[in-house]
């Protein structure tokens, strides 16, 4: 099976079980939306895939070849890129620059083909406007969207975006729709951590729902959205939000 | 970006290199020759400290120890061996840059103030093995804190002139490659954010120890030089924190993780030092020490880093 495989993944800091047992799977070319409470452990779970923890026990499979406890930015070149919750931009390089890291070195590629590839992405992500200013002096929306950039220019072809689109204002939200679906339509597979409804329900094929750390549920959104377990867990108010939207 | 721009400032520092390249025979003052040598040996060293502290953000305390291993290994090939001069200038920057690399690879996992830490810590311990070693052992190697004497070399100024100029040179060029290369572009990423560098497939750990033995390469050539030129060493000269402390404050002037920091710094404290230093003999110091903080309290950036035109020419 090609794609992203965890199987049984735990992941312990001391005494707390920030993942416990999570098991799923992510196919070619499917949307998978994750949610869960603050502090569920989605951050600390799409962490282990990617290789800055290095899971307590459990196996990562990325098509197939095992990558549990690689090097981050093996696992990188391998495709599978992330964005990061708390951003994390080069602030003393301009956005052009943050961009080109990730084509040069996640995509391995010359400065040549590298600065072309950091063109188009920036293009795609509507950074234009942007790209000779230093990334620490643009606005958080913008900084959202180099995040995802960064990931992009390497060529990765699975995306974990870890709440790329908290902070922003619905006509934005929509913006960053309509470049998740152009992503999408690329061929790339996606994982999308999103506390907005909204935005999870209407852009995923599948969502998983983590609580303490565990996997509660798993299904299509429509589906998801009904377990028992998930509205008491989790969506108890804000389902009924929902429901009057 | 500014390639174009870039690539001019290039030009014209090759052209001054070239020019440098005739000067002995137009400069008639032997100390005027010798005064030039040391500030292009300083602009040198400087940059090796630059080179990887400027672009990394990893302040390393003890680049001296790499200029010391340079020093003695020059002088034992050369008294010990009879390996002549250039064979042995070689030998000091491989050796450099190998004891770089096994003293990296545990370093370099630390970050911080704790980096900085070992690496002064490794620099004093190598001061006390050369000082310690023969007493401890019975055998005469590194001659203790009697220090080696080399061969003395009948060379005139002029043959040091010419042997620093190209090692500068390198440093310099070395600093070029690293602003517009994927390499550069990695450690750039590095002091930013080393785990969003390392995630966007940066390899932090390569790139970082990339740095730090091409650095300790160069001082390792620099010592050796500075050993052939005065022909005597002791541990508590080459391994002299004092240098460390030059090489820190002088980038620190010029500008950090700039391309024409270590050139503007290192120019401008050895001729202010040269300068004062004969006519207040007994204040200079402190003089120095004011225009330093002076400096640093009005260029937070260093002199090239404050410069308003750097966000344009990104290159200087
Ligand atoms: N490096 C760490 N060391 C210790 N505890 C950690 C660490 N990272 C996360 N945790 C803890 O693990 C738990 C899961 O955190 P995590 O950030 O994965 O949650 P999350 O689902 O992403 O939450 P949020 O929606 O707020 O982003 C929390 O209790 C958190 O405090
Ligand atoms: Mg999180």
């Amino acid at each position: 099976m090609t794609g992203l495989e965890c199987r049984k993944v735990s992941m312990k800091f001391g005494a707390l079980a920030a993942v416990q047992m999570v098991s799923f799977s992510l196919n070619p070319g499917e949307i998978l939306g994750m949610i869960g409470p603050n502090g569920a452990g989605k951050t600390t779970l799409l962490n282990c895939v990617i290789g800055i923890h290095k899971p307590t026990s459990g196996k990562i499979f990325l098509n197939q070849i095992d990558i549990t406890g690689m090097k981050p930015h093996k696992i990188c070149r391998m495709g599978l890129a992330k964005t990061s919750q708390i951003m994390e931009p080069f602030m003393a390089m301009t956005v052009f620059e943050n961009v080109l890291v990730g084509a040069l070195h996640g995509g391995r590629m010359r400065m040549r083909p590298a600065t072309e590839q950091t063109e188009k992405v920036i293009e795609l992500v509507g950074l234009k406007e942007y790209a000779s200013k230093l990334s620490g002096s643009i606005p958080v929306p913008a900084r959202r969207r180099l995040e995802l950039a960064r990931a992009l220019a390497s060529g990765a072809n699975i995306l974990l975006l870890d709440e790329n689109m908290a902070g922003l204002n619905p006509h934005e939200i929509d913006e960053a729709l309509e470049i998740l679906k152009k992503i999408r339509n690329s061929g790339k597979s996606l994982i999308v951590i999103e506390h907005i409804m909204r935005v999870v329900m209407g852009i995923s094929d599948r969502i998983i729902v983590l609580n303490y750390g565990s996997k509660i549920a798993e299904g299509f959104p429509e589906e998801v959205v009904n377990y028992e377990t998930v509205i008491k867990a989790y969506l108890g108010d804000k389902l009924s939000s929902l429901k009057v939207a | 970006m500014n390639s174009r721009i870039d690539r001019i400032i290039l030009v014209i520092f090759l052209g001054i290199t070239a020019a440098l390249a005739f000067l002995p025979n137009f400069v008639e003052s032997e100390y005027l020759l010798r005064l030039i040598t040391v500030v292009i040996f300083w602009i040198g060293i400087a940059g090796c400290w630059n080179m990887m502290s400027g672009y990394t953000g990893y302040i390393d305390f003890g680049p001296v120890v790499y200029f010391g291993i340079g020093s003695y290994v020059v002088a034992i090939a050369m008294t010990k061996y009879g390996i002549p001069f250039f064979p042995s200038l070689l030998l000091s920057g491989i050796m450099s840059s190998l004891v770089a690399f096994l003293v990296g690879i545990p370093t370099l996992r630390l970050r911080g103030a704790y980096f900085a830490i070992a690496t002064f810590a490794f620099a004093e311990a190598m001061k006390q093995i050369t000082l310690e070693f023969d007493r401890t052992f019975s055998v005469s190697f590194f001659q203790g804190s009697d220090g080696i004497t080399l061969p003395i070399s009948g060379h005139d100024n002029s043959f040091f002139f010419y042997c620093v100029l190209p090692v500068t040179f390198l440093v310099v060029l070395a600093h070029y490659f690293i602003e517009h290369s994927k390499f550069g572009y990695g450690l750039k990423a590095i002091k930013e954010a080393e785990t969003a560098a390392e995630i966007s497939g940066v390899n932090t750990t390569a790139n970082k120890l990339g740095a730090y033995v091409s650095s300790a390469f160069f001082l390792g050539l620099f010592g050796a030089i500075e050993a052939y030129w005065i022909t005597y060493i002791t541990p508590s000269d080459v391994f002299n924190v004092q240098k460390t402390v030059q090489m820190v404050i002088m980038t620190l002037l010029g500008g950090m993780g700039t391309f024409l920091g270590p050139v503007v710094g290192a120019t401008f404290l050895t001729l202010i030092s040269e300068a004062l230093g004969a006519r207040f003999v007994e204040y200079y110091l402190i003089m120095i020490g004011g225009i330093i903080i002076v400096a640093i309290l009005i260029m937070p950036n260093g002199i090239i880093g404050s410069l308003k035109i750097r966000k344009k020419f990104r290159f200087i």
